[in-house]
């Protein structure tokens, strides 16, 4: 076999693979597959956040007895500013959500 | 050179979390890993499937790519690896040889006698001798890629394409004194 028909022999193996390739492509399959890695993603998300609050209310219950006495005692000492702050912060809301729809921001 | 930087751009910002830079790197190299597992495992619909695991795992291990490597040698090695895996399976592969050629004949019902002498040829190949033809003598891969991406030596991949070409021709009825 010459080098010429060598080259033949292997275009027209190339041409007769070629018959049945794929699109270059394919919305659906880009789709599929993006969608998938999503669920992976947002499964990875999952454990990791789960994981966490597991480990935080493990931590939480092991320190429960120090932390509490710690916790009423601040809160007595707290518990007037926080009061006057909570209701500072919904009146914000209110207010400011009125009046950003006054002015036709609110969407 | 500039599709080469674009990829490594592309897998750069896929190591940073980018989904949109993965997406479009899906979008690159579909046809080229969908063709390779096509051809390495006859089966169109298994195929597909493994495909899509080939790009969910190449997702998960995205950090481990190189920078300058070949990112089409990188997937196609992933979903070799799949496909071997699939292949272990005894019952799966038992099913999927004897159903290479029925599979075929509904998607290339219109080709040619050579097409199906060719895909027959195809099927009786040796799995990894299937693979380098796949990849060399199908999809534009260097011998050197191909090494790469099924992980075995150059000059075993130099070996099973010199003996797949031959036979593929012999079934098309082409003499090969070449080889």
């Amino acid at each position: 076999m010459t080098p010429a028909e060598k080259t033949g022999a292997d275009d027209r193996l190339k041409t007769l693979f070629a018959l049945d390739e794929p699109a270059a492509r394919d919305p659906v399959f880009s789709t599929e597959v993006m969608a998938r890695v999503m669920r992976r993603r947002f499964q990875e998300d999952l454990a990791f956040l789960s994981g966490a609050t597991v480990a935080g209310g493990a931590a939480l219950w092991a320190i429960w007895p120090v932390l509490q006495p710690v916790l009423v005692t601040l809160s007595q000492g707290f518990a007037p500013a926080l009061g006057v702050l909570a209701l500072g912060a919904c009146a914000l809301v209110v207010v400011g959500g009125r009046a950003r729809a006054a002015l036709g921001l609110a969407s | 050179m500039i599709l080469t930087s674009l990829d490594e751009s592309l897998v750069a910002a896929a190591q940073g979390g980018s989904a949109e830079a993965f997406s479009r790197l899906v979008e690159r190299h579909q046809q080229a890993v969908r063709t390779f597992l096509r051809r390495a495992c006859g089966n169109w619909a298994q195929a597909d499937d493994l495909a899509q695991e080939t790009f969910l795992a190449a997702w998960s291990r995205i950090g481990r790519l190189k920078t300058g490597a070949s990112v089409r040698a990188w997937l196609c090695g992933i979903g070799y690896n799949k496909h071997l895996t699939a292949v272990r399976s005894a019952s799966r592969d038992r099913v999927r040889e004897a159903s290479y050629q029925a599979d075929r004949d509904d998607v290339i019902d219109a080709c040619s006698e050579d097409k199906l002498a060719l895909e027959a040829a195809m099927a009786e190949l040796p799995a990894e001798q299937r693979a380098c033809v796949a990849l060399c003598l199908a999809a534009d891969f260097s011998h050197a890629e191909a090494s790469e991406a099924l992980g075995l030596p150059l000059g075993t991949v130099k070996s099973h394409i010199s003996r797949g070409r031959a036979r593929l021709l012999q079934a098309l009825g082409v003499s090969d004194d070449a080889s």
